[in-house]
């Protein structure tokens, strides 16, 4: 403590002398702009120890030397985004609205059709709510209970000081803070998220989620999620809300990083609804995520399932990295674009024990004017022997403005190995519209239960009150794109 | 009142007439049979009364207890009370008969101003159903008509019948691919529905069908026009005969 | 990310000066660059390559196989050589030779473009009887060589023509062939075009064929890859009138450490056009095989049916194979797949085989003859289908004796 007290002090003297701005440390917020200074005072602010200050400068400093190297190869076109221009702490906190009567009425009206709770919905929008939030204390609950069981479930700006050993041990390991350009980002300036420690043998029997931490949210921009399943363990994690967020954050760049020890299962669920822009694609999120899996133990197994309807962009590969003989990599992805969203998304599956064996099921939707690609990498190592895979992708292009796009790497080292891919493109039949309508339902119905249909074999391995909801996005989402 | 009227009625498919002035009442409790040889429009009467895209109505009116059918869309159409089954039913991958179902029966109950019907219930009356129909159940599991034969399809379609209690039923070349066993079963299932308030109106090309759904009124339709006019005779009569007069006349 | 280049390698002024000639001013592709992710080319840049020296060659090598009754025209190094040819073409093909356009496109066809001697042109107005046998060979001489054939074939309205190209080369001295075939199929006309590359073991082969299909035009190709040290075919096709069909196919048999790539990218323009892909491989030693397949439907491009398969089989521990099939849709009433897959030999497909009292080798050989058939088995011509069948069997004994060996 006392080397993070000194270490703010120092940052105060520096912001002072040197760059000529002050920064009251008591203050939520850092000016506008990235340097060491702000890195500086964002550990400070979370009282971190010197290892994590360090951290983060070593991928502060890597990421200068990225400039260069933002990617370009994905299927996506946006405004070069000028990261001085953004804040990196604490961003100014939208106002709170006084009421649901100075909402877009566009925004309340999907959320009475997901049938979200009027208090809940406030949250959401961003109104001021004195009354306390349900989840919240039913979450507090729960957390108690995790703890007797050893669970660790908590934010990661907690676990640094908590479980430093933890932390220390697994934070980078599966994705290093020299990955990406985006992912280094996020190393340096992360400014909270999850962290979840599961022990050995544990089945833990309730879903984790992000949800019953939604009033310590505001962490959106940069967060950072460690998922540790120790062995023989089983932990299924819920991420994100069904809800779209009012979110004025341009930019997303969050990473989660899973590690499965031997026999240990993780189930890792996300339903992305952020913010997609208006319907002639202006604002809306960016969003570039890092997520990635290691099944280090054997027997491990780690199973992705997104439903990705919201955001501008949408640039994510939740990828497995199997290396525990016999281990067992799966994703499962419904992504939705409409109207301008354009979405490049996939996984990678790095085969490198014996008998790994992984599962790709992708359905895309492209509607509007959008964009929709998957991009995704089987990799069979020399000594993955006996190793399987099979993916399939398909994509349902509503309208003739659109694009469904398909971009599959396959590179096999091992003659044991079974690679298998199938990819199809396909419309919503006017026939089948109509068979629709003729049973007395009107065309987003038809819609969204041809699409739901499309969709199933992923929105079926979401837990069943998510599954619900992402059914009803799913309809949602496509409004509007057929007629 | 007609339950349902059509008056003169002129359809056209990319820009060639079909129908020809076709003029028609069906009174409540009704069965009229449409009967007549490939070609002759019988498929496209049933898809301009059903709202299908690609037909385009020249002249003429359809009323629904008076109210204009062809304002509109065929979603609207189903609600009021008019129910297509199909001589091709659609498959659809990934949505199960059951959730099929559900989304159609809450459709109307909307309509209805009735709240969505409960999932316990729901399942109740499928059960029902199913078993007034001699279907098995676990039909209903699986996606709609995805790898169904041609006697589970038609069946299918008479189980939605069921269900949705429609005011009237057009039956598209029901009989079509069908064996003498799933003939009566489709034919039972429509029978059991036959009531005072509601009417069919059953398009075929054989007289087949008319011996288990014994029909009021049957029409002879040649070259887009209802040339002939008859008690359930007229069908017996067909069948002995052939359309080879009906059509020199029209011609 | 700017896509590197291979700069450092000797087709700049030195090779110009040599054939007197403007010289090239670009570059190599490098590995950076997305097309050639799997296909690094830094070999072949370390290499100092000279134009062809007056290489005596006086016959066609006998590994060539003879098509019955086909006019035969042979190109050493790249240039036309009347005394090796049979230029009786016969009705409805016309055969001249011309000045290559320097034109745009990609590094390689620039390459070819500033160094190819003179192109081999075929106009063909009617329906061909004869088969037209394109015979390549390259022949270094006391130093590394490079050639640059330039094929350009028009068929008009309604015309019909077979092609069939063999690319071989003579021991010794490593060459690096760089051909480029530039293919007009008129409306309503049809192209048939069998490929075989079995270059020397030490030789390079960048080949581009740059096709376009007209209205109710068929193109039918089938290229086979065999041997060399590093092979690339890439073929583009722009489908560009409606009811163009084109039917591309393929197959490798790579041994040792030979690395094969085919690269093809189908450009649906045009509503109502077909296209089919079927390309299979086997891989044994060490070698390298690599299949990408880009199939594009523009947003016109509507009842667009566009299908693609790459599988390939194993018949070692040590090769590897890259495939990345990729699909790129812009219009919404169209039916396109694509299907990948990579395995070994089933081993109770072998059992089997094995249970009928056939010696392993033999039965290996056979189950990689099914395997690759139904890629062969696309060829419409029976006479080339069985040559191309023979070269297969060939490979197959030679790897045979070289695995006992």
């Amino acid at each position: 403590m006392a080397v993070t007290r000194e270490t703010a002090a120092a940052v105060k003297e520096v912001e002072q002398y040197k760059y000529g701005f002050v920064t009251d440390i008591e203050s939520d917020k850092a000016p506008k702009g990235l340097n060491e200074d702000i890195i500086r005072f964002i550990s400070a602010k979370k009282n971190e120890p010197e290892w994590m200050l360090e951290y983060r400068l070593k991928a502060y400093r890597y990421w200068l030397t990225l400039s260069d190297e933002e990617p370009a190869w994905a299927k996506l076109h946006f405004p070069k985004i000028n990261y001085q221009d953004s804040y990196y702490y604490a961003a100014p906190k939208r106002e709170k609205l006084a009421s649901l009567d100075e909402v877009d009425p566009k925004l309340l009206e999907t959320y009475k059709k997901l049938g979200i709770p009027l208090l809940e919905q406030q949250m959401l929008a961003g109104v001021a709510v004195d009354a306390v939030f349900d989840s919240v204390s039913v979450a507090t609950t729960y957390k108690k209970k995790l703890e007797e069981m050893g669970v660790i479930f908590s934010p990661i700006s907690e676990a640094v000081h908590k479980h430093p050993e933890l932390v220390k041990k697994y934070l980078g390991s599966v994705v290093p803070y020299s990955d990406n350009f985006y992912a280094t980002l996020n190393a340096a300036v992360f400014t909270d998220g999850s962290f979840v420690y599961i022990p050995k043998g544990l089945r833990c029997p309730m879903e984790l989620s992000t949800y019953f931490r939604i009033n310590e949210k505001n962490t959106g921009q940069f967060e950072r999620t460690l998922i540790i399943a120790d062995e023989g363990s089983y932990v299924s994690y819920l991420e994100g809300c069904t809800a779209p967020q009012r979110d004025e954050n341009q930019l997303h760049a969050a990473v989660v990083e899973l590690i499965a020890l031997d026999d240990a299962e993780i189930k890792y669920s996300t339903v992305q609804n952020w913010y997609p822009g208006d319907a002639d694609g202006k604002g809306g999120i960016f969003n570039f995520v890092t997520k990635r899996g290691a099944c280090r133990g054997k027997n491990s197994k780690i199973m992705w399932t997104q439903v990705e309807t919201g955001s501008a962009i949408t640039w994510k590969y939740p990828s497995c990295i199997l290396q525990g003989d016999n281990s067992v990599g799966e994703f499962y992805s419904v992504a939705i674009t409409n109207n301008r969203q354009q979405a490049d998304t996939g996984t990678k599956m790095i085969h490198l024990g014996k008998g790994t064996r992984s599962k790709i099921i992708s359905k895309g939707i492209s509607a509007g004017h959008a964009d929709n690609t998957y991009r995704g990498l089987v990799r069979i190592g020399a000594k993955a022997d006996q190793a399987r895979n099979y993916t399939q992708c398909d994509s349902l292009l509503i309208g003739d403005k659109c694009g469904a796009h398909t971009v599959p790497y396959i590179e096999t080292r091992n003659p044991t190995a079974q690679t298998e891919h199938e990819a199809t493109t396909s419309k919503i039949g006017d026939d089948q519209l109509f068979y629709c309508m003729q049973r007395g339902m009107t065309q987003e119905e038809a819609v969204s239960l041809i699409v739901n249909g499309f969709c199933k074999e992923v929105l079926q391995t979401l837990p069943m009150e998510f599954a619900v909801e992402a059914q009803k996005l799913v309809g949602i989402s496509l409004e509007g794109s057929v007629g | 009142m007609a339950l349902l009227e059509i008056k003169n009625l002129y359809a056209s498919v990319a820009g060639k007439e079909i129908l020809k002035g076709i003029t028609l009442k069906l009174q409540p409790g009704e069965v009229h049979a449409i009967m007549g040889p490939n070609g002759t429009g019988k498929s496209t009467l049933s898809n301009v009364i059903a709202g299908r895209d690609g037909y385009e109505v020249t002249k003429g009116e359809v009323l629904l207890d008076g109210e204009d059918v062809l304002a509109m869309a065929a979603d609207e159409r189903a609600r009021a009370g008019i129910f297509l089954a199909f001589q091709y039913p659609v498959e659809i991958p990934g949505v199960t008969t059951s959730a099929f179902l559900k989304t159609a029966l809450n459709a109307k109950r909307r309509q209805e101003g009735k709240p969505e019907i409960d999932a316990m219930e729901f399942l109740k009356l499928v059960k029902a159903k199913t078993a007034q129909l001699g279907m098995p159940y676990d039909m209903i599991k699986r996606a709609l008509n995805v790898g169904f034969s041609g006697g589970e399809k038609k069946r299918a379609e008479v189980l939605q019948m069921t269900m949705l209690e429609p005011r009237v039923a057009i039956l598209d070349e029901t009989d079509s691919g069908l064996d003498i066993d799933a003939l009566r079963v489709v034919s039972e299932g429509v029978n059991s529905l036959r009531s005072p308030d509601r009417a069919f109106l059953v398009i075929t090309h054989y007289q087949r069908l008319l011996d288990y759904i014994v029909p009021d009124h049957v029409h002879v339709l040649a070259h887009g026009r209802i040339v002939a006019s008859g008690g359930k005779e007229l069908a017996l009569e067909l069948e002995a005969e052939g359309y080879a007069k009906y059509l020199n006349a029209a011609a | 990310m700017k896509p590197s280049l291979i700069t450092e390698h000797s087709f700049g002024e030195a090779y110009a000066k040599r054939l007197g000639v403007a010289p090239w001013r670009g570059n190599l592709p490098g590995p950076k660059v997305e097309e050639w992710r799997f296909t690094p080319l830094r070999s072949l840049a370390k290499i100092v390559f000279a134009p062809a020296d007056d290489v005596d060659v006086d016959a066609v090598p006998r590994t060539v196989p003879v098509i019955p009754g086909a006019a035969r025209l042979v190109l050493v190094n790249g240039a036309y050589r009347k005394e090796l040819s049979d230029a009786n073409l016969g009705k409805g093909v016309e055969f001249s030779q011309g000045k290559v356009a320097a034109k745009e496109g990609s590094s390689l066809i620039a390459l070819n473009a500033a160094y190819a001697p003179e192109s081999l042109a075929l106009h063909v107005t009617g329906a061909a009887k004869k088969i037209i046998h394109i015979i390549s060979i390259g022949a270094a001489g006391a130093a590394p060589t490079a050639l640059h054939p330039r094929i350009t074939v028009t068929a008009e309205a309604g015309a019909a023509v077979t092609l069939v190209e063999s690319h071989v080369g003579l021991p010794g001295e490593t060459y690096f062939s760089n051909p480029v075939a530039s293919i007009t199929v008129g409306e309503g006309a049809t192209v048939r075009r069998y490929v075989s590359v079995d270059e020397d073991s030490e030789a390079f082969h960048l080949a581009t064929s740059l096709v376009k299909v007209a209205g109710g035009g068929t193109y039918e190709a089938f290229h086979l890859g065999l041997g060399g040290a590093l092979t690339r075919q890439e073929v583009r096709i722009a489908l560009t009138g409606e009811n163009a069909s084109v039917r591309l196919n393929g197959a490798y048999a790579l041994s040792g450490t030979s690395h094969h790539d085919f690269t093809t990218v189908m450009d649906h323009v045009m509503p109502s056009c077909a296209s089919s892909q079927v390309f299979k491989g086997v891989v044994d030693g060490e070698s390298h095989g690599v299949y990408q397949g880009r199939i594009h439907v523009a947003r016109d491009a509507q009842k667009t049916d566009a299908r693609q398969v790459h599988k390939a089989l194993f018949l070692s521990r040590g090769p590897q194979i890259d495939c990345k099939p990729e699909l790129e849709i812009y219009a919404d009433d169209v039916q396109c797949a694509h299907g990948a897959a990579t395995g070994e030999i089933d081993p109770n497909h072998m059992f089997y085989l094995e249970a009928r009292g056939i010696d392993p080798e033999p039965a290996r050989a056979l189950l990689v003859e099914g395997f690759l058939a139904d890629a062969v088995n696309e060829m419409s011509d029976e006479v080339v289908r069985d040559i191309f069948g023979v070269a297969i069997g060939t490979w197959l004994k030679r790897r045979a004796v070289g695995s006992h060996a």
